[in-house]
């Protein structure tokens, strides 16, 4: 039962209609759960192109999200910086980072590349905690209140429609980047790497490339969410939030941004909803893990894929 | 500093750092032997090792086992959970997809379920420990202190690791192992049963946890949070070559020591950070690690 | 039990400010139209927090547990000037941004007109903004929380079990005056914690004139060795441990292998279950010259405590069947309960959030269960700041005289 494009232009515009009106029903705390989900809606759609489109296991996404978190805060905060500028340095930092880590590590592959990418988000989180006179170190860091084109952000209405806009934005961005030569290049790089060479694709800068622009959405993530949130402690930059952020592309569908998408809604609302389950939380998150695993191995979108042909999930 | 007390630090710092790394090394040896013939990290290594922790625990405490009771079964109840993880979860996600990380997810589910597990029973709470085998006396290296449960710790290490070496090279269940590692399909094609032998590999995994359990509980002590200690078992097998036993060996102590040193010679604060910059350190100096053969191009 | 609880109830009188008849509470309460969300003639929402899941659900669960019984305590003795308190549960996960979402669902989907919870100080410090600007009266539970008291506000309350910077200064002091150390090896975590208590330790040392060698470790350290020897080579009078159990315990066991037979003081963040300490480390005489820091007015099974524990049992018997329950934590929760209750009593038969706030920045009580006062001032927004020491040799705890209280002054 393939989908028909009207179809999908349809249910696009309900969605986007419903997302438009969702501060209008809800309470503070919706919006609030709402910005947070988009924040991973761009942390996901970055790692897809690293992971899920090139193939390279980086598990360093954390680090440029605090990176871009950080960069912003201090700006804004303590150099009066305008935050949309703050924003954009912590992008363009987390990308230059992400482009030194892509550099140094473009040799590395599979579990070498996981584990060294690894070793500097630890490393990175280790630097947030400890370099005091900057991060302020351990007391984590109050984050001035935003203002964004002229009008100040103090509460998660505000804050929603620009951070929905910044989304809507990266996800129109990422599905133009993954149709272009560059996207192209990308799943070659993942499909086969002599095959990528062979076909004239630049394997070593397209890697590097991709860590560039995987650095860049979790800096701007990183920016955006420093605009609604007050305090980030370096704590909550740890490898848990890099290992949410992939299970989230995993669960959703390696390589597809819908999956991504997807992912970070369902991960975002099971993490939510347990929480009225304490203590039995780990447990049923772990079964749903494994049960994910088993019987919906290529993620839900390949799992609609697989109901509903092939247009659905692109 | 004077050059007397730098000459104790070393010494005792040296010492300890052995100890603790032998830790790491068998933490190490269980994640590369599934490594190496599953092409997969296992994540819930480390809460195999604390749910290993706590049966043992809960046998020779709460149902005040004798010792020479409690290690075999500790050891049995381990080799069959993690076999029948495989057989349950992780035969069935291989056969439907063969990724990679998959197989990394579901652990990873399988981590937070023992977690859940172990917290539900309320005693993961407290830190704990049981009895150690060797008691507590000390005695003196030079001007290094260590205690006989150190030094039970390093030579029941080492002497496992040697078993699991011996067994891997000149058996024939354990040459089976590793032709599976190397080339499936062509161990298939010899006669050997794929299934089975990474089945009975999670098991020797699931043992070799609760090994390690039961030797270091007494030392790190044990918290439902504990399997934390693993991610230096994988800084270890990273940095000896994530395929070569040895390596893992050769890395855990690399990793022991190092954290020592730093801590002593460089700042307490840095001994966190010491495994992670050692491993950036390697593998951009020798992507394939110490000991690592050529890294093999592999599709992921 | 009686006579104690009793005495709890009315330690508010302390305040001062309340004119009490025989009766406990009175019953008659406010009517018509309330300003604030969460109150009716009859009930008042408040929500209750904690971590309930997770590593940290042993610090949170209890003492959540120990809040909710003594709001239903008072519910069953009819409620505060008549209303009954309706609690609304929720996880915090020990974790920033679920401590926010738990705290915005409390204040905007669920309505409550105060909020009390919260053990873990740096997900607590998250919040801080949030009901700073919602104009929210927020008791944290057992989060000492000095990330947000200091500088203090005028809606949040904290250090209900004691300060951060009580728990450094404090265990200082006793090292200096009871066991006149002038060298001072002194271990804290790399964390907030760390950074808080060590502020006041190096100001009462400075005061003492002692000195002091810092040596910070990270909570899930597996080798002690090099911090140890280095506190050795220093060759300190006494060392004060402020980390948690864990570390503490290896640090103990290793400070007895290297033959280090200076007094050793474990802060109230590493005592949770001293007979679990002992066991893990193995042998009595690392304990010969021990000291442990507490924060309740008794030994945790003393009579001073008795009413407590019984009130647990007779609530939760299932929970206190199960082993090392209730959590030594478990107390802390009263006193947290207690400023909510307190405060709404004194604040009138129709209270105002801006109302209840201005009464607890002055509120002063005996809780019945703290080694000091729950005290709050104009610049003081942390509740409890003294602590009592023990001396424990792996069988008895003997108190030592004395109530130490921190001389540590927060200066805007």
């Amino acid at each position: 039962m393939p989908i028909t494009l009207p179809a999908k232009l349809g249910s696009l515009a309900v969605a986007l209609i419903a997302l438009i009106v969702l501060p209008h029903l809800t309470t503070g705390y919706v919006v609030y759960l709402a910005n947070l989900m988009l924040i991973y809606i761009i942390l996901a759609l970055g790692l897809n192109i690293l992971i899920g489109e090139t193939g390279q296991f980086g598990l360093a996404h954390v680090a440029f999200y605090g990176i871009g978190i950080y960069t912003t805060a201090i700006l804004a905060g303590r150099f009066d910086v305008p935050f949309p500028v703050a924003i954009v340095a912590g992008m363009l930092l987390a990308g230059a980072i992400g482009f030194l880590l892509g550099a140094v590590s473009f040799r590395m592959r599979d579990i070498y590349l996981a584990l060294s990418t690894f070793a500097f988000g630890e490393a990175m989180q280790w630097v947030f905690k400890s370099w005091d006179d900057v991060t302020n170190g351990p007391n984590g860091m109050r984050i001035p209140q935003a203002s964004m084109f002229g009008f100040r952000i103090t509460n998660d209405h505000d804050a929603y429609y620009i951070v929905l806009a910044v989304t809507i934005v990266v996800v129109l961005a990422t599905v133009a980047l993954m149709r272009s030569r560059l996207g192209r290049a990308f799943r070659a790089v993942r499909e086969s790497e002599p095959a990528a060479l062979a076909l004239g694709v630049n394997v070593r800068l397209t890697k590097v490339i991709a860590f560039t622009l995987s650095a860049v959405y979790a800096g701007l993530a990183g920016g955006v969410y420093a605009s609604f949130s007050s305090f980030i402690h370096p704590d909550s930059l740890g490898f848990t939030t890099t290992i949410l952020v992939l299970t989230m592309i995993v669960v959703g569908g390696l390589g597809s941004i819908a999956g991504a998408i997807m992912g970070a809604l369902i991960l975002g609302l099971i993490q939510e909803l347990l929480r009225q389950a304490p203590s039995y939380q780990e447990i049923i998150y772990g079964v749903i893990l494994i049960l994910f695993m088993m019987y919906a191995p290529k993620g839900v979108a390949g799992a609609i894929k697989a109901r509903f042909g092939r247009s659905a999930a692109k | 500093m004077d050059w007397q007390v730098i000459w104790l630090f070393l010494q005792q710092g040296v010492a300890s750092g052995l100890v603790t790394g032998s830790i790491y090394a068998l933490l190490a040896v269980a994640i590369v032997i599934i490594f190496k013939t599953t092409d997969a990290p296992n994540f819930a290594a480390g809460e195999l090792f604390m749910a290993a922790a706590y049966v043992a625990l809960y046998l020779l405490v709460f149902l005040a086992l004798p010792f020479v009771a409690v290690v075999p079964i500790s050891l049995g109840i381990a080799f069959i959970a993690a076999a029948l993880f495989y057989r349950i979860v992780l035969q069935k996600i291989g056969s439907s997809a063969a990724v990679t990380v998959n197989v990394v997810i579901a652990t990873l589910g399988l981590s937070f379920v023992l977690k859940g597990l172990v917290r539900k029973t309320g005693v993961g709470d407290v830190p704990r420990s049981f009895p150690s085998i060797f008691g507590n006396d000390t005695v003196m290296i030079g001007q290094a202190v260590l205690t006989m449960q150190d030094i039970g710790i390093l030579v029941l290490a080492v002497l496992s690791m040697t078993i699991f070496f011996l067994f891997f090279n000149f058996t024939r269940t354990g040459r089976a192992m590793r032709a599976v590692g190397m080339n499936p399909k062509a161990a298939v094609l010899v006669g050997i049963n794929l299934r089975r032998t990474r089945m009975l590999i999670w098991g020797l995994s699931g043992l070799l946890s609760s090994l390690a359990a039961i030797l270091i509980a007494p030392k790190i002590l044990m918290t439902a949070d504990m399997g934390s200690v693993v991610i230096l078992g994988f800084a270890a097998a990273i940095i000896g070559g994530f395929t070569s036993l040895p390596g893992a060996v050769l890395g855990g102590i690399i990793i022991g020591v190092v954290e020592n040193l730093v801590g002593l010679f460089i700042s307490s604060r840095a001994i966190s950070v010491a495994p992670f910059v050692a491993i950036m350190l390697v593998l951009v100096l020798r992507p394939q690690g110490l000991l690592g053969g050529k890294v093999a191009v592999k599709k992921v | 039990m009686k006579t104690m609880f009793r005495a709890a109830l009315m330690g508010l009188v302390l305040t001062g400010s309340a004119g009490f008849s025989a009766q406990a509470f009175p019953v008659k309460a406010g009517q018509g139209s309330y300003s604030d969300p969460g109150i009716t003639d009859d009930t008042i929402k408040i929500g209750l927090f904690a971590p309930l899941s997770g590593p940290a659900q042993a610090y949170g669960e209890d003492p959540l547990n120990a809040a909710r019984m003594w709001y239903e305590t008072v519910n069953s003795m009819g409620g505060i000037w008549g209303r009954k308190i309706e609690l609304v549960i929720e996880d915090d996960r020990c974790n920033a941004n679920d401590l926010v979402a738990a705290v915005k669902k409390l204040v905007e989907q669920d309505k409550v007109f105060m909020i009390n919870g919260g053990s873990c100080s740096a997900a607590a410090v998250a919040a801080q903004e949030y009901v700073t600007r919602a104009k929210v009266p927020y008791v944290m539970l057992n989060a000492s929380g000095d990330g947000a008291l200091y500088p203090p506000t005028d809606y949040i309350f904290g250090a209900i079990s004691i300060s951060q910077r009580a728990v450094g200064g404090t265990a200082v002091d006793f090292a200096t005056r009871h066991l006149k150390g002038k060298k001072i090896g002194y271990i804290n975590h790399d964390d907030a914690y760390g950074a808080w208590n060590l502020e006041t330790a190096e100001f009462t040392a400075k005061e003492a004139g002692a000195t002091l060698s810092v040596e910070s470790i990270n909570p899930n350290i597996t080798d002690v060795t090099a911090p140890l020897l280095k506190i050795r080579a220093f060759n300190p009078d006494v060392i004060i441990l402020t980390t948690y159990a864990r570390p503490a315990t290896l640090i103990l066991k290793k400070a007895h292998e290297l033959g280090m037979k200076m007094p050793i003081i474990l802060t109230v963040t590493g005592t949770a279950n001293l007979k679990q300490l002992v066991d893990n480390v193995g042998t009595k005489d690392a304990f010969k010259n021990f000291y442990v820091q507490d924060v309740i007015n008794d030994t945790p099974d003393g009579p001073k405590q008795k009413w407590v524990l019984d009130m647990y049992k007779k609530r939760y018997p299932e929970l206190a069947a199960k082993p090392d329950h209730p959590t030594p934590y478990m107390p802390y929760g009263i006193p947290a309960a207690q400023t909510v209750t307190h405060a709404l009593l004194l604040a009138g038969p129709n209270p105002t959030r801006e109302g209840v706030a201005r009464i607890m920045r002055s509120l002063t009580f005996e809780s019945g269960v703290m080694a000091g006062l729950i005290s709050y001032g104009e610049n003081d927004r942390a509740g409890q700041e003294s602590s009592i020491f023990l001396k424990f040799d792996g069988d008895k705890q003997e108190l030592q005289p004395g109530v130490y209280v921190s001389r540590w002054v927060y200066k805007p």
